[in-house]
């Protein structure tokens, strides 16, 4: 009952936070709104006992990507671009097109776990996969994608560092 | 039934991400809502990792995480490149992407 309840409010403020990027005006307001989603979602990270992932959400999410996020809104000045903040007449289409898409994975989700149900215990009761599990499989079955990942990642400072030069 | 809340908690924050890289105008509002659609599919690795006793699930959000920061690096360059450009970052009225 109690995990409903903790699911239920953090959820809650996480939707309303993806509300807040889709629908407010102000670029600064849409930072802070995904702030808050984030946060909710390293909470929800947390009552499942996947520490380590709540820890890297709030350090990189939070503390490296919304801050250069804040740094570009700040930098560009976006304040007074804001007059018109939805595209043309085609938004109620898209919103309808967004719900249809809502529905059809939620039916998706839905049929394939009826086939081959996944076993839902409380969210307390399970053992949690520690750091100790998660270093060893990082670093012994997916070795190759980490090293690829460090690869992208120089790539795309590099890259960031060539484009914004002018 | 608490997978089902969390699939769904999921499932609307990918809408509404989808919604938001749809209908609006500003370009950093773009990234922002790719990031939404980022954070959604990765509380379903968690959600399932969790509920299927694996690591996989965790280790596929680190790849993800480290892809968003690399993608934001790379988008938020060509935003300033295109803001010195036009002097507007509206998507709607930027016709062309050539320096």
């Amino acid at each position: 009952m109690h995990e409903y309840l903790l699911i239920g409010i953090v959820g809650i403020l996480a939707i309303g936070g993806g509300l807040g990027v889709v629908f407010l005006a102000n670029p600064i307001n849409n930072v802070m709104s995904l702030l808050l989603t984030m946060l909710a979602l390293a909470g929800l990270y947390a009552a499942m006992g996947a520490h380590v992932a709540a820890l890297f959400q709030v350090i990189i999410y939070v503390g490296a990507i919304l801050v250069l996020f804040i740094f570009a809104v700040m930098l560009l000045n976006l304040r007074e671009a804001a007059g018109r903040i939805f595209t043309g007449p085609q938004t109620p289409g898209i919103g309808g097109a967004a719900l249809a898409l809502a529905i059809a994975m939620g039916t998706l989700l839905w049929g394939s776990l009826r086939k081959s149900p996944v076993p839902d215990e409380g969210l307390s009761l399970l053992e949690r996969a520690g750091v100790h599990r998660l270093a060893i499989d990082l670093f012994t079955d997916h070795l190759l994608v980490f090293e690829l990942t460090a690869v992208l990642l120089l790539v795309a400072s590099i890259g960031a560092i060539i484009i914004s030069r002018k | 039934m608490e997978l089902y809340l969390l699939l769904g908690i999921g499932i609307l924050l990918f809408c509404l991400g989808v919604v938001g890289f749809l209908v609006r105008t500003n370009a950093v509002v773009l990234l922002l809502s790719v990031e939404l659609m980022l954070n959604a599919a990765n509380l379903v690795f968690i959600v399932f990792s969790r509920y299927l006793h694996g690591t996989d699930g965790q280790i596929y959000v680190f790849i993800v995480m480290a892809i968003a920061a690399a993608e934001v690096a790379v988008g938020l360059a060509v935003m300033i490149s295109i803001f010195r450009l036009y002097g507007l970052l509206d998507i709607s009225k930027i016709r062309l992407l050539r320096g």
